[in-house]
C-alpha cells in the first residue's frame, strides 16, 4: 500500500472515529435531557456528595486566611517588673527589634494600661480610689507572619530571647493555642483528603449503579447493535458520555450550591467578625479550583460508567460471540 | 464467497447442531437453506455471522477463515454481512430511518451520506413514506422490510436471512423473494434459510437441504444461474 493511500485511509478512519464520538456525545446528552427528573435526582445526589468535602475545604481555606492565629494568638505579651523605667523598656524594644526582627512591638505604659482598663472594665471612677497605678509597663510583640510552623518557631525563639532580660517579670503568650490551632488545621486538611477520597468513591458508585440500571434496560438494544456490527467501543461510548455528563453536572451543581451557601453565610459571619473588630470577606473556590472540581467530577462519572459497562460487556461478550 | 469444509457444531451439553457439513456458495449467487425445525439452519447462519464457533472443520467467508478468526474481529465480519431476522430485531425507541441508519452510524459515515443511503434503501423496500414512523406502528411485513433495508443499506457483499417470510402472507413473501433476487442480481451473495418449500420451488434457485444437522441434499439451480 502506498503511503498516500495509507494516509487517506488513516484520515478516513479518524473522521469515522470522530463522527461516532460526536454521535454518542450528543445522543447521551439528549437522553439525559429527555429524562429530566431522573437526571436531576442523580445529579443532586452527586452534587451533595461533592459539596461536603468542598465545603470543608473552603471553610479551612477561609480559616487560614482569617489571620486570627498570627495576630492574636501568636502575640507575645511581656510584663516588666515594678520600677522599670521607660528607658529600660525602650532599650529592650530596640534590642528586640535589632535581633529578632518582629512584625510589630507595641509599648503600653502603666497610664495607658489603666486608661484602657477603665474603658473596658466599666469601673470608671472607682479606680480613682487607688493611690497609685499598680499596672506595670507592658510590651506586645507580634512575630513575622508566615506559615503556621514558621510562626510557631518564631514565637519560641522570641520567648527564649526574652528570658535573658532581668527586668522582665512575666512573659505571656498563647503559643499552646497557636500550636493547637495549627494541629487542628492539619487535622482539618487530613479530613478534607479523606472526605474527598470517600465522596469521590461515592460518586463513582452512584454513577456506576445508575449506568448499570441504564445498561440493563438497554440489553435488547445492545444485542441488536452487536448483531449489526457494533464493537465494544461503540456500545460503550454513549454510557461513558452519560457518566461524564453526570459527573460534570454534579460538579457544576456542587459549585453552585457552595456559592449559594457562602452567599447565605456571608452576612451573619460578617456581623460576628465585626464584634471581634475584624473585617473579612469570604473566599470561594476560585476559577482554578472550580475547573478542577468539574474535571474531577467528569472523570469520576466517566470512571463509574466504565466500571459498570465493562462488567456488563464482559458478561455479554459483545465484541466476540453473543450469548453462550 | 462461503465455504463450509466438514463443519460440525456441538453445543455444551452434547447436543449436535451440525455434523460434517461441506458446501461452497459462489459470489453473487442466491441460495436457499431449508430443512425441518431444529435441522441446523439457524446455527449455520450464526456460524457465518461469527455468533457461534464451529466445533470442527472450517468456515471460510469472503476468503477469511472464521474458525481461527479472533473474537475482536467479529464486529468487522458482521459489518460486511447484512442479516435479516425472523423477529426483525428493530429498536422500538428509534424511528424507521434511525433503525436503518444503524450500520452506517457504526461505520462512522457522514450524516448527509447516511441520510441519502437510508432513503435509497427505504425506497428499495417501498417504505420511503415511513421514514419518521416508529417500528411498532408498522405491520409485520413492513417491519420485515425495515429489517431488509437495514441489512442492505451498507451494501454488504453477503446477505443472510433467517426465515424472513415466517410471519408474512404468501403475496408478501413472494414480493420479498423478488426483492432478494434483485439484490442478488446486483452482485450480492444471498443465503436464505426458509421452510417455505412452495416459494423456494418457484424461484428455481439452488437449495441446500439440512436434516438432523447433516447436508441431506444440494439441489442445483434450474433457472440457469
Amino acid at each position: 500500500m502506498s503511503s498516500d493511500m495509507w494516509l487517506r485511509q488513516l484520515r478516513r478512519k479518524n473522521r469515522a472515529w470522530l463522527r461516532r464520538h460526536s454521535y454518542s456525545f450528543f445522543s447521551s446528552l439528549g437522553v439525559l435531557v429527555k429524562h429530566k427528573v431522573g437526571t436531576l435526582m442523580t445529579v443532586m445526589v452527586l452534587a451533595i456528595a461533592m459539596f461536603l468535602p468542598l465545603g470543608l475545604y473552603v471553610t479551612l481555606t477561609n480559616l487560614e486566611g482569617m489571620n486570627l492565629r498570627q495576630d492574636e494568638w501568636g502575640a507575645v505579651t511581656v510584663f516588666f517588673k515594678s520600677g522599670t523605667t521607660r528607658e529600660e523598656v525602650r532599650r529592650v524594644a530596640d534590642d528586640l527589634g535589632n535581633r529578632m526582627n518582629p512584625e510589630t512591638v507595641v509599648i503600653i505604659s502603666p497610664a495607658e494600661g489603666l486608661a484602657e482598663f477603665r474603658d473596658a472594665s466599666g469601673f470608671g471612677e472607682s479606680l480613682d480610689i487607688l493611690e497609685e497605678n499598680p499596672l506595670p509597663w507592658v510590651m506586645q510583640i507580634s512575630p513575622q507572619q508566615g506559615p503556621t510552623e514558621q510562626v510557631e518557631e518564631r514565637v519560641a525563639e522570641l520567648t527564649i530571647f526574652l528570658q535573658s532580660f532581668d527586668n522582665i517579670e512575666v512573659t505571656q503568650f498563647d503559643y499552646k493555642w497557636l500550636q493547637r490551632l495549627g494541629r487542628m488545621m492539619e487535622l482539618g486538611q487530613a479530613a478534607v483528603t479523606v472526605l474527598i477520597l470517600l465522596f469521590g468513591l461515592a460518586v463513582v458508585v452512584v454513577v456506576a449503579n445508575t449506568i448499570r440500571l441504564d445498561v440493563a434496560s438497554h440489553t435488547e438494544e445492545i444485542e441488536i447493535l452487536a448483531l449489526v456490527g457494533a464493537g465494544n467501543a461503540f456500545v460503550r461510548q454513549p454510557f461513558l458520555y452519560t457518566g461524564l455528563w453526570y459527573g460534570l453536572m454534579g460538579g457544576l451543581l456542587a459549585v453552585l450550591l457552595l456559592g449559594l451557601t457562602m452567599l447565605y453565610l456571608a452576612r451573619p459571619l460578617g456581623l460576628l467578625l465585626e464584634t471581634y473588630g475584624t473585617v473579612f470577606s469570604l473566599r470561594g473556590l476560585g476559577g482554578y479550583n472550580t475547573l478542577w472540581v468539574l474535571l474531577g467530577g467528569g472523570f469520576l462519572g466517566w470512571l463509574g460508567a466504565w466500571v459498570s459497562v465493562q462488567r456488563y460487556l464482559q458478561r455479554l461478550k459483545v465484541g466476540g460471540r453473543l450469548g453462550r | 464467497m462461503i465455504k463450509f469444509d466438514r463443519v460440525s457444531k456441538l453445543y455444551p451439553g452434547g447436543s449436535r447442531a451440525l455434523a460434517d457439513v461441506s458446501f461452497h456458495i459462489e459470489r453473487g449467487s442466491m441460495v436457499f437453506l431449508t430443512g425441518h425445525s431444529g435441522a441446523g439452519k439457524s446455527t449455520l447462519l450464526r456460524l457465518v455471522m461469527m455468533l457461534e464457533r464451529a466445533s470442527r472443520g472450517q468456515v471460510i467467508v469472503n476468503q477469511r477463515n472464521l474458525s481461527n478468526c479472533p473474537d475482536r474481529l467479529a464486529p468487522l465480519v458482521r459489518r460486511s454481512t447484512g442479516m435479516i431476522f425472523q423477529d426483525h430485531k428493530l429498536l422500538k425507541n428509534k424511528t424507521v430511518a434511525d433503525n436503518v441508519a444503524l450500520p452506517l452510524m457504526i461505520a462512522g459515515l457522514k450524516y448527509s451520506d447516511i441520510r441519502k443511503r437510508v432513503r435509497a434503501a427505504l425506497d428499495k423496500v417501498g417504505l420511503l413514506d415511513k421514514e419518521t414512523v416508529w417500528p411498532l406502528t408498522l405491520s409485520g411485513g413492513e417491519q420485515q422490510r425495515v429489517g431488509i433495508a437495514r441489512a442492505i443499506v451498507s451494501m454488504p457483499p453477503l446477505l443472510l436471512a433467517d426465515e424472513p417470510t415466517g410471519n408474512l402472507d404468501p403475496n408478501l413473501s413472494r414480493e420479498l423473494f423478488t426483492l432478494f433476487e434483485q439484490i442478488s442480481e446486483q452482485g450480492a451473495t444471498v443465503l436464505i434459510a426458509s421452510h417455505d418449500l412452495d416459494l423456494i420451488r418457484q424461484t428455481r434457485k439452488r437449495v441446500l437441504v439440512l436434516s438432523n444437522g447433516r447436508l441431506a441434499d444440494d439441489i442445483p439451480a434450474s433457472d440457469g444461474s
